[in-house]
Parts: structure tokens; sequence; C-alpha cells
């Protein structure tokens, strides 16, 4: 019998292959984030004129889609495997499918079809154009070419690519459901994560408090701008993240209308665009002391 | 005779913009051979996800010879008493190359001069390809480009390489950073090896074995023989249009075919749910009252039981999703529903869509004299059609199509009756310019409220369309109008209905703008049903407000167009109307002052013309009112013939204006006829 490739080897053959392809292995970030985007090493790396090639797992947390384990495909949270590439390269997209053939899968026993998506995070005002990736159907990744972040048109076109873990690796030991997953040769998805998931949905749909969640977004908040008054660039875009959190919590408890949501929306935009217009300065100003 | 090839090969293009794109660049490479006067004999377009071309057999080598004329001298400066050629000519043609034979001498507007006639063989067909096609593909026309490289060239995807074959050479023109080739790759399923090519005639042999193929329409073929085929072995009808197998068409590079079941336990949902998931998930195709259904794939055969597993697992997982969302709506209920619309904003400043559902229900009746209409239900649909926007399945983005269906099956779970459910489900079409209508009248009725109040709301916040900006969709609502009023056919005024409308509004909006807006849209209509601009000018001069009655008038002129007399029939109102030009004070007309028996009898045509005219206004019977308007002809001429209008003496003058502007009364009620052009025959 052919050997089933664990959860936690995709992820180490994925590393593999990208620090290969050149890019430096990074680690999650330290706080909520609902995509490995948000990660400062790709919000801000982005931007500017340095190439920067990186990867890392992410911890995505998407409150709104929490199914208390009763959906095979939706959970409150999942992990992201983050590519950037910046340049993206001429034969980028054959770099990817042979990363899925490095995984086992043969290209001519399945398909793999680019879904056109023009992505766009209207938190981070950023946009770009690629697609959704979908092996036999099931969305495995976003192929996106970044065109801009936090409002600003970036100077070198970075390539994301963002591996849905679980579901990749579902495919891979064909199993119905993300619960079903072997994350090593004893344990399964649901032996690791099956209890968190059914109490986070109890709390992001039921027990979250939204008034104190209000409460933390308008302060969060505060401190994002006095931080960027003072040109702390990192710390204040990690308030803005919490921000983006906070959001996301407060539209899964259902407790925000239409025009309070393009209001929530539009502050937290304003603060990732600060973020990006600050790191921009910053880095025109070293650049500027090292002439 | 040689062949030429151009593809552009691509990362996986936006299926929507794929075929427009592909034969924006045939058009361009025809249009280049035409100018430049290469031959070819037949061309054709080409295209898949990943790649757009153009293929076009039987090139000529070289452009057509050029016959190149050169002005010289005038002839009386070239040529002495004798004939012989003057020193002028002679350093003429020797500055230019031109032999004897090549002089020629053409009289042109300034008088007689010398001309050198040179013919050139014409470039290379190569070298002119070379130069243009970088051009040629730069102009391509799309909505939304990207960047990707340090060239920074817009495209809607990277361009990854270009072939570009000139019989057995490649063309080696640079865009993009890329340099012209003569490799091509193959789909991506089969191998990552280029293909290379000897000349173009082995193009489309080679992709196919390497899993392409690349003629959009043999595809196309493929796909409805391979449906069919698959529908069969599972027994049922597949539930599928032409956008649906365009966009297949315009997202696989070889297609397969597999059919399924999916758990008949989601049978409970509505057909049109099981529809929209399936169609989202990879334009799966519903067999029609079934849980089964085919999926059309990209990829090798063998690749078959992946595909159906995995096609099957991520639908199934939606479908759990939608009968979550389906029972929670259901426990809820539509007056719930309307509830929550109250915190929906409808338009910035205009207040809740539960305020426009409540102006809604207002509205419609004014519409309660259209015979046989039910107002009860009407009132009733106009109450809960917005209602389902506030549904679980509705406010996913999956589902947002499906708005009005569902409002109308939950109306129908609620206990409202089939009327109620029937005007509910339908009040949204016509969706776009060319959808089906409501079939029920009050469907009908609803959906030109619905719109009306749409188009009214977006003048009021002043965003009404300018240019190419129309964010709210205002000129396919006001279409929508007029279209659906034409059909009604029920003697109602837009200009009326617009002003009822406006009385339900606290906030008003100028109405000039808005009648501007509706004639137009009205223009565009009858341009779309066949009608010449002409036509549509001359009875939109009087629009009062009433669509259907427009159509009718210009149904019936057009008829008339091509009867022997309808020159006859515009003549008349021309020449009334040409002696009216730029007199702007007339007077009352007065009877007693007329002199010539031709202006009593013009006068005494008019009034029996108009009296019979009255109640075939009153019935619409256009064509005997043109009849009628042509009977005047006589009078008219004659009148012209023994008349002398701009006389000396100033009151008979105003009285014979005046009788003539009552003639063209007659005329105008029905359209301004002068506006009618008439080919070889002079305007003015």
């Amino acid at each position: 019998m052919k050997k089933i490739k664990t959860f936690e080897n995709v992820i180490i053959d994925l590393k593999h292959y990208w620090q290969k392809q050149g890019c430096l292995i990074f680690e999650p970030y330290n706080s909520e984030v609902g995509a490995g985007t948000f990660n400062p090493a790709t919000f801000l790396r982005i931007l500017g004129p340095e190439k920067w090639n990186v990867c890392y797992v992410e911890i995505s947390k998407r409150p709104r889609d929490g199914r208390y384990c009763e959906n095979p495909l939706r959970f409150q949270q999942y992990y992201q495997f983050q590519v950037i590439m910046k340049p993206s390269l001429p034969d980028i997209q054959k770099l990817y499918l042979q990363s899925l053939e490095s995984l086992g899968f043969k290209l001519n026993e399945h398909e793999v079809k680019f879904v056109e998506d023009d992505w766009e995070s209207p938190t981070l005002g950023a946009w770009g154009l690629g697609w959704e990736v979908w092996l036999d159907g099931l969305e495995i990744t976003q192929f996106t070419y970044f065109q801009q972040a936090g409002g600003i048109d970036l100077e070198i076109v970075p390539v994301e690519i963002t591996y849905g873990l679980e579901r990749i690796v579902m495919a891979l030991q064909n199993v119905e459901s993300i619960l079903d997953i072997k994350w090593n040769s004893q344990l399964t998805w649901a032996d690791v994560y099956k209890e968190n998931e059914i109490q986070f949905s109890r709390y992001n749909f039921e027990y979250a408090n939204p008034e104190f969640l209000r409460t933390l977004f308008n302060g969060y908040e505060d401190e994002a701008r006095r931080l960027f008054d003072a040109g702390l660039v990192y710390p204040g875009y990690d308030c803005a993240i919490k921000c983006s959190h906070i959001f996301n919590m407060l539209e899964a408890r259902g407790t925000i209308s239409i025009s309070e949501r393009a209001n929530l929306i539009g502050r937290v935009r304003a603060l990732a665009s600060r973020a990006a217009q600050l790191y921009l300065a910053n880095f025109n100003r070293e650049e500027k002391t090292d002439d | 005779m040689i062949d030429f090839l151009l593809e552009i090969g691509v990362e996986d293009f936006p299926p929507g913009i794929l075929a427009q794109t592909a034969h924006n660049l045939s058009s361009q490479l025809e249009e280049l051979f035409k100018t430049r006067k290469i031959f070819y004999r037949s061309i054709r377009t080409i295209y898949t996800p990943r790649r757009i071309g153009t293929i076009i057999l039987g090139v000529s080598r070289r452009q057509k010879p050029q016959v190149v004329e050169i002005q010289g001298p005038p002839k009386k400066v070239a040529y002495d008493e004798t004939g012989a050629p003057t020193a002028t000519l002679k350093s003429f043609m020797k500055s230019r190359g031109l032999k004897p034979n090549e002089i020629v001498v053409k009289r042109i507007k300034k008088g007689e001069y010398v001309f050198g006639k040179k013919e050139s063989p014409g470039e290379l067909t190569e070298d002119i390809l070379y130069q243009e096609l970088p051009r040629i593909v730069q102009n391509l026309e799309f909505h939304r480009g990207m960047v990707w490289n340090e060239t920074k060239v817009k495209f809607p995807r990277p361009i990854r390489w270009i072939v570009a074959l000139l019989d057995r050479r490649p063309i080696r023109f640079e865009y993009a950073g890329i340099k012209a080739d003569r490799y091509t790759m193959p789909n991506f399923h089969f191998s990552f090896k280029p293909i290379r090519l000897g000349k173009p005639r082995e193009y489309m042999n080679f992709l196919r074995h390497g899993g392409v193929v690349v003629d959009p329409n043999e595809r196309k073929k493929l796909i409805l023989s391979r449906i069919k085929q698959a529908a069969g072995k599972l027994g049922g009808v597949p539930v599928f249009d032409d956008a649906m197998i365009d966009e297949i068409n315009a997202s696989t590079e070889y297609p397969e075919v597999v059919g399924d079941e999916f758990d008949p336990a989601y049978l409970e949902l509505p057909g049109e749910v099981l529809q929209t998931v399936l169609k989202a998930h990879g334009n799966l195709i519903w067999i029609k009252d079934s849980n089964k259904f085919i999926c059309v794939f990209s990829a090798k055969k063998r690749a078959i039981q992946n595909v159906k597993q995995g096609y099957k697992r991520v639908m199934q997982a939606r479908l759990f999703d939608a009968l979550f969302y389906y029972k929670q709506d259901l426990k809820q209920g539509l007056n719930a529903m309307r509830e929550q619309t109250k915190g929906m904003m409808w338009l910035k400043g205009l207040g809740s869509v539960y305020d426009k559902s409540v102006r809604l229900e207002k509205f419609v009746t004014t519409f309660k004299d259209i015979p046989k209409i039910n107002l009860n239900a009407l009132t009733r649909a106009a109450k809960f059609c917005k209602a389902d926007l506030c549904s679980a399945m509705v406010r996913e983005k999956e589902f947002t199509s499906l708005q009005g269906i569902m409002g109308g099956y939950y109306a129908g779970l609620g206990g409202e009756d089939n009327l109620v459910v029937q005007i509910i489900k339908e009040h949204y079409h016509p969706i776009f310019v060319g959808d089906v209508l409501p079939k029920t009248i009050e469907g009908m009725v609803l959906s030109l409220c619905d719109k009306l109040d749409n188009v009214m709301g977006a003048f009021i916040i002043g965003n009404q369309p300018t240019g190419s900006y129309d964010p709210l969709g205002v000129r396919r609502n006001g279409y929508a109008v007029i279209h659906i009023l034409d059909k009604l056919d029920a003697k109602l005024s837009i200009t009326q209905l617009i002003e009822q409308l406006k009385g339900l509004y606290e906030k008003t909006v100028q109405p000039t703008p808005i009648h501007q807006f509706f004639q137009e849209r009205l223009s565009r209509y009858l341009q779309d049903n066949g009608y010449r601009y002409d036509e549509i000018n001359a009875v939109l001069e009087n629009w009062t407000g009433d669509v259907a009655d427009i159509h009718k008038r210009c149904d019936a002129l057009k008829g008339f167009r091509d009867r022997h007399n309808f020159v006859m029939l515009i003549i008349g109102q021309k020449r009334v109307r040409n002696i009216l030009k730029g007199i702007k004070d007339i007077k009352e007309l007065n009877v007693n002052l007329f002199k010539e028996p031709a202006e009593k009898a013009l006068y005494k045509k008019g009034m029996e013309v108009s009296a019979r005219l009255e109640p075939l206004y009153i019935s619409g019977d256009y064509i005997k009112i043109l009849k009628l308007l042509l009977s005047m002809r006589p009078e008219i001429d004659k009148f012209f013939d023994d008349v002398l209008v701009m006389c000396e003496d100033d009151e008979l003058r105003n009285n014979r204006l005046s009788l003539v502007n009552f003639i063209n009364t007659i005329f105008l009620r029905f359209a301004d006829l002068s506006k009618i052009v008439i080919e070889g025959v002079k305007e003015g």
C-alpha cells in the first residue's frame, strides 16, 4: 500500500520545495489574521523596491466560516501556506504546478483549473488579478499578482501563492472531511482541533460580547493612530490587524448593519493605508541616508 | 503562397473576454493585411484559456506591387513649343530616377501637370509583420489589465510565450519582454515540454497531441456532443444555455465529460438553488428534476475518477450550506425578513429597503385601471418583494442572483397564493437588455414600479448616468421601464407616472433631465426594434409620455415607407415646414382675410381632415391617419403654386403664415415628418 502523506509532512515538503526556489522560511504572525496576506512579511514587504522571496504557514481565522464541525469543508480556522515571490518569475505557474507534483499529485490523473478570481481585500486596500486554483473542483490555492496594497501601486509586481493546506491534504489522502485528515501517523485533524473548532464556533456565533469587541475596536484604532503619529509602523500595523480580526468577529456575531459594516471596513482600510504609506516613507528615508 | 500563425500564450485568460479578445486580434490582422495589400486566402481565429491566436492561410510573400505617382512640374513648364522635354522636366526625372516611359501628363485641379509613375515591387510580408505585430498586440482592447514584469506592459493576464511563424521562419518581434519564436506549449496536464513548430500547418495537429483543441468551434461541438452522450447515459434532460456552454468552452483546452449523482436528500432544495450551486462549482450541468449532474473537465481522461469524486465532494458541501440557509429562512418566515429590511439601507439618504417596499406598495395602486389586474395580489407582492434581501440565502454572495426567486418560494411556503408567489419571483425581470419580461401583468407592473423607483432614486441623489459612468445601472433600469410600458400597452404616460412617484418621496427631482433620460432610452429601444433614426426623431418630436403609442406611430411610419406615395406625404410637410422656418410670431388665423381660392381650399381641407382625424387618434389607427395627412397634398401644392405667402402686405402675409402653421399643426400632431430623410431629395 502507498504510504499516506501526512498533514505535517506536506508542510515540511512545501517548505523544502520553496526553500529550493530561494524563499526565506518565515513563521506565522503572532496575532489573529484572516489570511497570510496580513502578515507584515507580505503586506509591508511587498511595498518598496527590494526583492523579497518568502514562505510561511499562516493560521487563518475566519470566524464567520465556522460550522461547529458539521460541514466537512467549512471551519473558522485553517492553515495556509503562503509564498511570496517578488518579483514574480516567468515560469511561476509551472513552478507552482510542480510543487503539486512534488506533493504526490500526478497532473495526468487530476484536473488543475485556474479559475479567474480578481482578488480584493477591502480592509487592506489591496487588489490583484489571478485565480483560484481548483484541484478536481476543490479550491486549493489562491494565485494572485498583486497590483496594489494600502492603496499604493506596487513598484515590483509580486506573486502571492496561498495554499489551503487542509484541502490539499484532504485530496492527497482522499478523505471526505477535513476532520479525517491524518496529521501524523497517529493523530487526525479532529484529534488535534475538533474540540477547539466547536468551542470557537460557539464563541464566535453565540458568546462573543459585541460591546466588548466594539470597545476593543475603538481602542486599537486610537492606539494605531497614536503609534503611526509617532512613526511606529510595525506596532501601529499590529493594532490595525487586531481591528481587522475584531471586525470579523463582529460580523460573525451578526450584530453589524450593512452601513456600519462599510464604515468599519473603511476605518480598517484607513489604518492599513497609513501603515503602507509610513512604511514606504521610512524606506525612502533610509535609502537617502544610505546615499 | 505561404501560411502565417500568430499565437499569444498566456496564463489562464478570463473566460468572459477570451473570445472577443481573440476576434479582436484576428480583425486587426485582417485589417493590416488589407490596408497593406497583402493577399491571403483565409483567416481563422483560435483560442483556449491559455492562448489566443490567428491562422492565416495562403499568404503572399510580398505586398501587391505598388504604383506610386510623383507630381512634377506643370505641363507648360515641362515641355517647350516643339513638345520636347525642358531642362526642368529632365532635372525632375533625374532627381526621382524616372525613365521616359514612366512620365505621364494628368489634368488636376490646378491644370495639367507632369507625373512620374513608378511601380515598386512591394515590401516583404515578413518585414511588414515584424514592424506591425507589436503594435497589433498592444492595440488589443480589454477592460482591466495587469502588470506582471518590469516592462510594465498591461494585459488581462501575463503573456508567457509568443509564436509568430511565417511559413518556416519565425518573426522574432518583441513584446512585453518576450521574443516571438516557433515554440508553443501543450496542455500542462499532458506535459511541460515546449512543442517546436516547423511551419504553421503543423500547429493544430501537434497541439491536439499535446492535449489542446485550439479551434473553439470544434471544441464547442465536442462539448455538446459529449454532454448529449453523458445525458443519454444518465437518462434525463441536461439544463444549460448557450452562455454556459460558451463559458465552459472558454475554460477548457481539451473537454472531457463525466456524469454522477449527488445525495438525494438535497432535492428538498428548490431547483433554482440546485442549479445555482452546480453552476457556481465548475459549471456543472444539472439533469432536470433529478440528483444527477454532468461535469465537463479539462484534463486527461484517466483523471475521471478523481474529478468525479472531487467535484461531488465540494458541491455537496455547498448544498449542505444551502440547505442550512434554507431551513433557517423557513424558520424565520418572510414577515420577519421584511422587518429586517428596515436596517438595510437602500440608497444613501433615501431610507431603507423597507421604506422602498412601502413606497412600492402604494405606487402599484396607480395601475388599478389596467383591465383584469389583480390589485390585491399586486400590493401583497409589492409589500414582500424585497424581504428576501434579508434572507440567509440571498445574503450569501453565491445566491444573490436568486433574489426574488427565494422570496417567491418563501412566500409560497408561508401561505401566499400562487399569483403573489409568481409576481415576487419574476419581478426582477428583465434583468438585462434582451431578457424575458415577467409573464403576468402584475409581475410586469411591479417590475416597472421597482425599476422606475430605482431610476428616480438615482436621480434624486444625483447618481444619474453620465458618459460611461452608470454605477447603479440606471440606463438598464430605464430601458426596462420603457420595454414594459410598451408591452403593457395601457395608455400610460411615463410623465404622469413620474409625477405620481415623486409624490411618494420627501425629496424631489427636477423633471426635465429625467424626462430627457427616458426619451433617450425610448429612442434606443426603438432603434433596437429596427426603426430608423429619422423615423424615431420624427415621432419623438411631440412625445407626451405614452411609450406604446409612440411605438405604433413608428410602426405606421415604417410601414408607409415602402409605399409609392411616401415621398409625397413627407414633401407635403417639408414644404409647409420650410416656409415657417425662422418665423416666430404666428398671428391668429382670420378666415375673412382669404383672397385666393387656393387659400380657402386649403383651409377647408385642413378643417375637414382635422375633424376626421379626431376619432382615428382615439382608436390609434395610424395608417389611416397617414393616408388622411397625405390627402392634403393637392391643396398644399395648389396653395404654394397660386399664392405668394411672403407678399408685401403685412396682414395678408401673416394670415397666410397662420394658415400654413395651421396645416403644420395637423401634421405635427402625428409627428414631425420633415425630419424624415429621403434619399435623392435635397434638403432646404
